[in-house]
């Protein structure tokens, strides 16, 4: 199994304080890896660090290695706009920009490829197409993206991050602002997703992680506790913390 | 184990696993009454033992029931959801072993007044205990989360096996001796049969019981040879 | 009887300020016509006159001075609340401008007096539209900044995630979701300057006849005002009461329409 990423002794400071403790992890290629742990366990950091996103803040810092495709993107001198471009991110609001749903996808689109005006369009309804929106959407792609529902929202957020073709996609607990069916529309939409791209998915929802994922890590505290197969994890993990967590006994 | 977050999800659990006990209590008895009515011939003690047998029945009922709507409830995971599912395993391996010991108490029944000579009937007694003994130390696993007691009643299923053949043997020869032995042999081999069975129930909960505690399935034979034994399991 | 001390107070405010109207359109009205529009500021003891010359020098003065103070307003406020949002020069920016904010304009009129006036050695369009530009400025960074931080940061981060450069994110989504309350600021900042008296005094001075040569002094609205209503003259007093109406008429609508604009954003 390939590692699209490896994450190697990371250690990760907002501040002075260290809010990763030396995790390591790979990220198999074309498979879906939930982070599950509480509130502050680090796990949306060690999301954060994946596309660098950490970097539009100040003081906030990361050591250690995260290997993507044979390079170290924690070294100096990497192209950040280049890097989240092939590292997608899927966040937990829905943020469509305040554009038509068009605009919302051929933005970026814009930016990274000289297209024709058909070619632009075929990509588009590439993206729309494989976020499951496009039969919603196809006859008013000229209506705000605001004016869509909150799942269908959020699915322009993955049509958006799938047009500019990532190599990665980060979710950041995406279905937490969105109700049960739009929750199963994501969910069906990450299971087709992976057969094209390596997906992290970090959520509150256990449930849910033990719906997509194929590989689990449990965080708590800063520090990766458990990482294994995720059929391993919900029905017998081997840390008692990690058992404590997903049986609701924690605290 | 701390306890869940959620007080009446530890309820929940616990009531199904005290259930459960109630059910291996009332399976426990039943046995122990059929074994003596057949040993004494007592037709109203074996009345009792199938008339208990519907109690059996609705507890199972009742526990499945229960540990439906809690999974349907909490969602539970690992250690709680594999109590839930080796609950309802159990309940039914306990339901089937009062069917059982119910069947021998309907031989009892239907042997009414026939002759059972004490040195024939000794040997189902042995076997009756010997299943007794194993169905006794397997709950008593099950309620300790006990994995190498419930291993050890698993390694020595073989015991009950042999000596259920060398009764089958015996009774055989009863039945080859004198004709008139037949029946009430008949009667007692399909006993043994039965209480045969018991055994194996009692060794499909040991194996529950290892699944609950340790989230693996015992995946290797039985040993025939009871000291070889080496859990390989899967993972 | 907090509540109805409160409601006094309200209630007195309010009747002051229907009074002022009141007395605008009772004084100011009967003058108005369409002369007004088209005939310049008369000499005394003349009759007729109009102020197009006052109303011409404050729309331009006003024009040039939100030309060059918005785009400077609107850049440093983006400084403000994008880039420079967590460097340690922002809060002494922030601080400095909020006193500009509040300094009175006749200081800034001195102040444009000292520095391009006195070396010019006359009184000229341009001087007033620099102090007027200079008043613009901290409203609208005030009003730029505020308005950028209120764009949620969860939109400049999905920005940044699909991999677009920090001038993208700025250019094609923060502006995009501020713009009405940016414009909005600007608007607010015309209706400010429209009726300043003070900072043109010094600077712009006030002219009699027709003028559109920035580097000479230009009549204005409020100048105008400031000189007739001084003047024994009826006639002239008549037209500092009509310029008045015109003033307060143009800056109504502005707030209004600023309100409005503001309002349809949060409808959305």
């Amino acid at each position: 199994m390939t590692e699209k990423i490896s994450v190697r002794n990371l250690k990760f400071f907002y501040g002075a304080t260290l809010a990763l403790k030396g995790i390591s992890i790979p990220l198999y290629a074309n498979k879906v890896t939930a982070f599950i742990g509480p509130s502050g366990c680090g796990k949306s950091t060690l999301l954060r660090v994946l596309n660098r996103m950490y970097d539009l803040y100040p003081g906030q810092r990361a050591e250690g290695e995260v290997i993507f495709d044979g390079k170290n993107i924690l070294e100096p001198g990497q192209d950040l706009n280049l890097l989240r471009a092939r590292v997608g991110m899927v966040f937990q609001k829905p943020t469509p920009f305040p554009m038509t749903i068009y605009e919302n996808i051929a933005f970026g689109l814009k930016l990274y490829e000289n297209l024709s005006k058909s070619e632009l369009d075929g990509r588009v309804e590439d993206a729309l197409k494989r976020a499951a929106l496009w039969t919603e959407v196809k006859d008013k792609l000229g209506a705000n993206g605001l004016s869509l529902s909150g799942g269908q929202q959020q699915r322009l957020c993955i049509a958006r991050t799938v047009a500019i073709r990532p190599e990665v996609i980060l979710f950041d607990e995406p279905c937490s602002a969105l109700d049960p069916i739009s929750t199963a529309k994501i969910e069906e939409l990450i299971d087709e997703l992976k057969h094209d791209y390596t997906i992290a998915i970090v959520t509150h929802n256990m449930q849910q992680a033990a719906r997509v994922s194929e590989r689990t890590a449990f965080m708590y505290l800063g520090e990766l506790i458990e990482f294994g197969e995720t059929s391993k994890i919900f029905t017998a993990p081997s840390d008692p913390r990690t058992q404590d967590y997903i049986t609701g006994r924690f605290g | 184990m701390s306890d869940h977050t959620v007080r009446a999800y530890d309820d929940e659990l616990m009531e199904i696993g005290r259930k459960i006990t109630e059910m291996g209590g009332i399976a426990e008895t039943m046995l122990t009454h059929a074994i003596e009515a057949l040993v004494k011939g007592d037709t109203e003690l074996a009345q009792r033992v199938i008339a208990t047998d519907p109690k059996l029945d609705a507890l199972e009922r009742e526990i499945e029931e229960k540990a439906i709507l809690t999974i349907a409830r909490r969602q539970p995971m690992a250690i709680d959801l594999r109590a839930l599912v080796s609950a309802i395993r159990i309940a039914s391996d306990i339901e089937r072993i009062g069917d059982l010991a119910k069947n021998v108490g309907k031989r009892v029944v239907a042997m009414d007044g026939q002759f059972a000579p004490q040195k024939i009937v000794g040997g189902v007694v042995h076997i009756s205990d010997l299943a007794l003994e194993r169905l006794h130390r397997v709950l008593d696993a099950y309620a300790h989360r006990d994995v190498a007691a419930a291993l050890d009643v698993w390694e020595h299923d073989e015991e009950i096996d042999q000596l259920y053949n060398s009764l089958f043997r015996e009774l055989l020869t009863y039945m080859m001796e004198d004709p008139r032995n037949i029946g009430f042999c008949a009667h007692l081999l399909f006993s043994t049969k039965n209480i045969e069975r018991i055994g194996d129930h009692a060794t499909n909960i040991a194996e529950t019981i290892h699944y609950l505690v340790t989230g693996e399935a015992i995946v290797a034979d039985r040993p025939r040879n009871a000291d070889a034994y080496t859990p390989l399991t899967t993972g | 009887m907090a509540m109805s001390l409160c409601l006094a107070a309200t209630v007195i405010g309010i009747v002051w300020l229907f009074l002022i109207l009141f007395s605008l359109v009772w004084n100011g009205v009967p003058h108005l016509s369409l002369s007004t529009f088209i005939e310049q500021t008369p000499p005394p003891g003349e009759q007729d006159g109009g102020l197009a010359n006052a109303i011409f020098g404050t729309l331009l003065m006003t024009v040039i001075g939100v030309g060059i103070g918005a785009p400077i307003g609107i850049l440093a406020g983006t400084y403000l609340a994008e880039y420079g949002r967590y460097e340690k020069l922002s809060p002494t920016v922030r601080f400095i401008n909020d006193i500009l904010l509040s300094a009175p304009s006749i200081i800034i009129g001195l102040f444009i007096y000292g520095a391009v006036v006195v070396p010019m050695k006359h009184f000229s369009a341009l001087a007033g539209s620099l102090a007027l530009a200079v008043i613009v400025i901290p409203v609208v960074v005030r009003t730029t900044e505020d308005m950028l931080s209120l764009v949620p940061n969860t939109l400049r981060e999905a920005a940044s995630a699909l991999g677009l450069p920090r001038a993208h994110v700025v250019w094609h989504v923060s502006y995009r979701a501020a713009r009405s309350g940016i414009i909005t600021g600007v608007l607010l900042a015309v209706a400010r300057i429209a009726g300043e008296t003070a900072p043109l005094l010094f600077t712009a001075f006030s002219n009699n006849f027709w003028s559109s040569n920035l580097l000479k002094p230009m009549a204005s609205l409020p100048a105008t005002i400031n000189t007739f209503i001084n003047t024994p003259d009826t006639n002239m007093k008549q037209l500092a009461w009509t310029g008045a109406l015109l003033i307060t008429v143009a800056v109504l609508t502005l707030n209004i329409a600023a309100r409005a604009l503001s309002n349809s954003k949060h409808d959305k």
